[in-house]
């Protein structure tokens, strides 16, 4: 019972922050264009204007090709831990707030340095001037950037470029590079503290977590998350088929029977996080339900753990031929299934939030 | 009788449901939000053809996936068959990709469930 405490103190750090998202581990093309699909999906439900949706894509993209290019070793599956790209979105302070990292090789931070407090040295209208004279200049470096990227991420977000790094052996650091998209134009930012996403980069690492995902969640935001875990390189055709089987239920039980606090737009709010260990994979949601669902929810769990075997798999079968639960809602067969695919009992918990609403946490271990 | 074909999207299985060609096949993957809703056009096709069916059916799922939701339709879509199956020569093939343990047990208890002539054929990726 320990890790699910873990897991609603991190959702409870990131409501307050309300994060949007965070992908770590290899970044492919089908990964990036998912990435994007989810934020498209997000800010399209909740109504942003169109003008701040294209700056934040233009930025995203950005983002993610930095990633893409940079990650080392290029192509490989198994980078140690803490060397994996990470990709956040967050959603505070009246802005997009958009931060990616990935290992550089240390030699080249002065280079990076110079480049970016050039960068935000310059106004809007000498951005555009030194983007054409790195343009026409034509030296640029075989990974294909040549600062290029990061002008276009300055321009488009019309903030600063704020960035970091951490040491990680002799050769290599980490670097992170963070912009923000204020919804009002008038406000930009003159500082941002990057120790938090720090932090919160070292809690990731530290669980293996591959992906987070806290926000409103409808069908169409599920199906951009279940791209990401499939193109994902999991060695086991098995483990990958279950890992999408019990990401389906876990998140149509969020989309189905979650419950709203406040007025949220464009689904029920929830977080859902994927981690590894091992070889076992780890997946956690939390969502909110009505207080008065809590007890009979409880009990269904408790029994579904209580057994196994044949009697689980009779259970199963005789909720499948009950076509009195048969709405829309429901099968009855979500948690049962989940207890089946994973073969090990399911952890939850519940804490009350008000009066009418209480936060249900589910973990299931494969 | 007009066939009734819904094309595959990323949630939702290719459907065709053709006697004149006499190919009736479930396949890709069902994850649909509204299972019901989803499956309730096809059960209305299948009662309208159990009037009058057409002989020597093999009734095709090649499923890579379903939710629970799904479970529960095709679970109706199958008791709909054997009952078809009464009157006219039907068989359920049910297809599952090699390795997919799960897929095959699906079929399994399927089997198990109905009195009507069931096949589960592995097939190779």
């Amino acid at each position: 019972m320990e890790k699910i405490t873990y897991g609603f103190k991190l959702f409870e750090g990131m409501q307050k922050d309300n994060l949007g998202y965070i992908y770590r581990g290899l970044f492919t093309q089908n990964i990036t264009d998912s990435i994007i699909s989810l934020a498209e999906n997000n800010l399209e439900s909740s109504g942003e204007s169109s003008k701040v949706k294209k700056r934040v894509f233009s930025i995203m993209v950005e983002c993610l090709q930095n990633v893409t290019r940079h990650q080392t070793p290029q192509n490989n599956a198994n980078i140690s831990p803490d060397q994996a790209g990470i990709f956040v979105i967050q959603n505070h302070n009246d802005a997009y707030q958009i931060t990616s990292g990935n290992v550089v090789e240390t030699n080249v931070i002065p280079h990076l340095e110079e480049m970016l407090n050039k960068i935000n040295s310059l106004e809007k209208e000498d951005l555009k001037a030194y983007y054409k004279e790195i343009l026409e200049d034509g030296s640029i470096s075989d990974k294909g950037g040549a600062g290029l990227g990061l002008i276009e991420m300055a321009r488009k977000s019309g903030n600063k470029l704020f960035f970091d790094f951490k040491t990680l052996n002799t050769n290599l650091s980490y670097f992170y590079l963070h912009t923000a998209i204020s919804k009002d134009t008038e406000n930009s930012f003159n500082e941002i503290d990057l120790n938090n996403i720090k932090n919160l980069h070292e809690i990731v690492n530290r669980e293996n977590i591959i992906l987070i995902y806290n926000g409103c969640l409808n069908q169409e935001g599920l199906i951009h998350l279940l791209s990401i875990i499939e193109s994902q390189s999991i060695g086991a055709v098995e483990i990958k088929k279950k890992l999408f089987n019990i990401m389906v239920e876990m998140l149509q039980n969020i989309v189905k029977h979650g419950e709203k606090k406040d007025n949220e737009l464009g689904g029920n709010p929830g977080i859902f996080f994927i981690s590894e260990s091992n070889n076992s994979y780890t997946l956690s949601t939390g969502n909110y339900i009505k207080k008065s669902k809590v007890d009979e929810l409880s009990r269904k769990i408790d029994h579904v753990n209580s057994i196994d075997g044949d009697d689980l798999d009779m259970f199963y079968t005789k909720r499948l031929l009950n076509f009195d639960i048969d709405n829309s809602k429901e099968a009855g067969l979500g948690i049962i299934d989940l207890r089946m695919k994973s073969c090990n009992k399911l952890l939850y918990s519940f804490s009350e939030v008000n009066n009418d609403v209480s936060f249900f946490s589910l973990q299931v271990i494969i | 009788m007009e066939a009734f074909i819904i094309e595959k999207t990323e949630e939702t299985p290719e459907i065709i449901l053709n006697p004149t060609e006499n190919v009736f096949k479930i396949s890709y993957r069902s994850l649909p939000e509204n299972a019901n809703g989803f499956y309730a056009p096809v059960f209305e096709w299948l009662e309208e053809f159990r009037e009058n069916p057409t002989d020597d059916i093999q009734f095709i799922f090649e499923l890579e996936y379903f939710n629970t939701a799904s479970a529960k339709q095709i679970a109706k879509i199958l008791l709909i068959l054997e009952k078809i199956s009464h009157d006219v020569s039907l068989e359920v093939i049910w297809k599952y990709r090699k390795e997919d343990g799960d897929m095959m047990s699906s079929g399994l208890r399927y089997s198990k469930l109905l009195d009507v002539e069931f096949t589960i054929q592995e097939i190779e990726d």
